[in-house]
């Protein structure tokens, strides 16, 4: 099975919130759908479910255009909520119902999620009885319940303790593992890492990047190499490589144990060890710089802002030429 | 149809279960039934203090006197043909108007009299009451006072013209169509009993639907099922609770009432016993009626997130039925008006204006059929409306939406 969206763009009371989103992802994987707050993610996994209908582009399921049946999809919404005064089979029962169960499958559904999600103890107990995290545990479970084959997480992980968060993780990677589409957005970058072999950043309203994670990373870190060194503080070897090596790199960050540098084309790892050891750096580690998705991210999204920005000043310098020049 | 029975099971279920529901029910039903039992309890204890209050009767009547003043400078007044007119009142003839008004500032006089000519008197009472009958049964004396002393000075028997003046006449009422008259309490009973349906159910799914909102149940309720099957679900929940509710409470009133039928000193029964064809009208339009309201409530209820913004929304369809409302019962005394004939076709009034001009006016067949069509195609649409604004509506949180800004997106959106 393959879920994909083609330049989806959807409006709200004239103004454009996805401006043709294209990603798409296949069963037995998960994509890590990223991106700010209102950066346009909600309104996408909405669009999936057909509760919104996009302006334009279409969403299609093994190439056939995707009409869900309410069956088909598993949808844990960030803000999350149930019936506060149900008890928690009473209301999982309903919603398998909804999503097509007969009355005994809804049970025996419900049974198996409550227990897989170590929460079958509280089966009676109304919702709002329950400790924030198995309540959290339950609205997953009534995600589940109707046994989809698409699954959308949004936020997970939010109020769970590491206990938990590793019941949660488990489930997750069972979801993978049966061949289930799992599309998973969250700002906790390293469960994306963790579960995700693709991801699609959104930002503004459209896919700033898309693609296999581990190329993703590989592209980001071409090019780049760490380095520290024993007779040398961090800020002591960035002065030395802003100073004596700027012919071969330029520094692009300092992390907590490295120096990160952006090695210049044409030159090697060897003339570079070379040039470290003629100004009396004594390396203690040196090697290939693989980027956190957080680094990949916040590059990424700080990216489109400052080209939002400039282009923002752009527009408005025309404006401030015109207003000098007649005064002149 | 599948998740629209599931929906429909669980909102009746909600119905049922909620405390609210329940107690309010059985109370009512409680206080129509012991109601109805009073007289039984009222007359087994009055039949054994029946002889005991006989032997008091006589002994009480003076301490029952009303007192009331008079003052007659002329002497028109015949005293024995004025008491005869005033039982169990006793006149304190005083010797000027201001003492008249005094007796009755002190309330020592339940009201005065000061008689200026024969035909002309001045009334005093310190508190009107609101049915007070004292001038009325006044003027009547004085008029006859004036056709005694026409008898006196003419010659005339006094005994043959009271014989004459009071001669009694036998009338039997054959009413061959409607009657109004009788038909106006239960018609007025039963317009009141809809409009209290209405807003008090719609104001419990327009709530509904907010909590769900509000809890962000709807969050996952949307993407479980279709928002017109839940909206429906939800509706037609609530017209099954109230149509139940309704026959529990008049089942207890009437059973109760047959019951005990033979201690009512009045004939309870003739109010209550209404024509079929009105009882069918009153089903078809009333429901049609409940139905349409209920949509437009659910409908307003998703345009808001939180539970303290619902009155604004819900402002709307209450405005719309308090207006059908007065505009029926103050139309009721002209029932085949054009006020009332338009409103009968509306469905935003038809619910009322047509059950009661079949109840009380007078209407061809053809045009309750034209009237309810109309009714159940404005439910369809209104439903599917309600279902579009309700979807659309539902996943916008934060500010309340207007309708008109509802109304334009689905518009736009089509």
């Amino acid at each position: 099975m393959e879920l994909k969206l083609t330049n989806i763009k959807k409006s709200f009371e004239d103004k454009e919130i996805l401006h043709g989103i294209n990603f798409s992802v296949k069963s037995g994987r998960a994509l890590g759908l990223l991106g700010r707050n209102g950066a346009g993610k909600t309104t996408t996994i909405r669009i999936i479910m057909d509760v919104f209908r996009a302006n334009e582009g279409e969403v299609t399921l093994d190439g056939e255009k995707f009409v869900p049946q309410s069956s088909q999809i598993g949808y844990l919404p960030e803000e999350r909520g149930l019936y506060p005064k149900k008890t928690v089979t009473e209301q999982m029962v309903y919603l398998a119902m909804l999503r097509g169960k007969n009355k005994k499958d809804a049970i025996e559904s419900t049974k198996k999620w409550l227990k897989k999600l170590d929460v079958i103890e509280y089966e009676t107990r109304k919702l709002d009885t329950l400790s924030k995290g198995n309540q959290q545990k339950v609205q997953l479970a009534a995600t589940l319940v109707g046994e989809p084959q698409i699954v959308i997480l949004d936020e997970p992980f939010s109020g769970l303790d590491p206990v938990n968060a590793q019941i949660l993780k488990d489930v997750i990677r069972e979801l993978i593992a049966e061949g289930r589409i799992v599309i998973f957005s969250s700002h906790q970058m390293s469960y994306v890492e963790e579960f995700c072999e693709d991801i699609a950043i959104i930002d503004h309203g459209d896919v700033v990047l898309s693609g296999n994670l581990d190329e993703i990373k590989t592209e980001y870190g071409k090019g780049r190499r760490i380095v520290c060194a024993n007779n040398l503080t961090l800020e002591e070897l960035k002065s030395v490589c802003e100073s004596k090596l700027s012919d071969m790199v330029t520094v692009h960050d300092v992390s907590k144990h490295y120096v990160i540098l952006n090695v210049k084309d044409g030159i090697n790892q060897w003339q570079l060890l070379d040039a470290f050891k003629e100004n009396n750096v004594d390396i203690k580690t040196f090697g290939a710089y693989e980027p956190a998705l957080n680094d990949i991210f916040v590059a990424k999204v700080g990216e489109e802002e400052a080209e939002e920005e400039k282009k923002n000043e752009d527009e408005e310098q025309p404006k401030k030429k015109g207003l000098f020049g007649r005064k002149k | 149809m599948k998740s629209f029975g599931t929906i429909l099971k669980f909102e009746l279920a909600n119905y049922f279960k909620s405390k609210s529901y329940v107690i309010s029910t059985l109370l009512i039903c409680l206080v129509c039934v012991v109601i109805m039992f009073v007289p039984r309890f009222i007359k087994n204890d009055k039949s054994a203090k029946d002889d005991k209050e006989v032997a008091e009767s006589a002994e009480s009547k003076d301490g029952e006197v009303t007192y009331m003043a008079l003052y007659d400078a002329e002497g028109f007044v015949d005293m024995e043909l004025l008491q005869g007119y005033f039982y169990g009142v006793e006149f304190k003839v005083c010797d000027s108007a201001d003492a008249v008004k005094k007796l009755v500032e002190s309330e020592e006089a339940e009201a005065g009299y000061v008689i200026n000519g024969i035909t002309d008197y001045d009334y005093y009472v310190f508190n009107r009451e609101m049915f007070d009958e004292n001038t009325e049964l006044f003027t009547e004396f004085m008029s006859m006072s004036v056709k005694m002393q026409y008898c006196e000075e003419n010659g005339l028997d006094k005994d043959e013209f009271l014989a004459l003046e009071y001669i009694p006449i036998n009338v039997n009422e054959n009413v061959l169509g409607k009657d109004s008259m009788s038909n106006y309490f239960y018609c007025y009973i039963l317009i009141i009993l809809v409009f209290m349906l209405i807003v008090m159910y719609g104001t419990t799914i327009a709530t509904g639907v907010t909590n769900e909102k509000s809890n962000r149940s709807i969050e996952i309720l949307v993407t479980s099922t279709s928002s017109t099957a839940l909206l429906f679900g939800k509706v037609f929940a609530g017209a099954i609770a109230t149509v139940f509710q309704v026959g529990l409470i008049g089942g207890s009133l009437l059973g109760s009432y047959q019951f005990n039928k033979s201690y009512w000193a009045i004939d309870i029964g003739q109010f209550l016993n209404i024509p079929a064809n009105v009882v069918v009208a009153f089903a078809i339009f009333g429901i049609g009626g409940f139905l349409f309201y209920a949509f437009m409530y659910g409908a307003l209820g998703a345009l808001v997130s939180k539970i303290e913004d619902l009155n604004k929304s819900a402002g709307t369809a209450q405005m719309l039925v308090m207006i059908v409302y007065f505009i029926t019962l103050i139309q009721l005394s002209n029932i085949d008006g054009v006020a009332m004939k338009v409103c009968s076709y509306l469905p935003f009034s038809s619910y009322s204006a047509m059950f009661a001009r079949v109840a009380m006016g007078h209407v061809e067949i053809w045009e309750i059929a034209i009237s309810a069509i109309i009714l159940y195609a404005s439910v369809a649409v209104m439903g599917i409306i309600g279902g579009k604004i309700f979807r659309a509506s539902t996943l916008r949180y934060g500010n309340p939406i207007k309708l008109s800004a509802a109304l334009k997106g689905l518009k736009k959106s089509e």
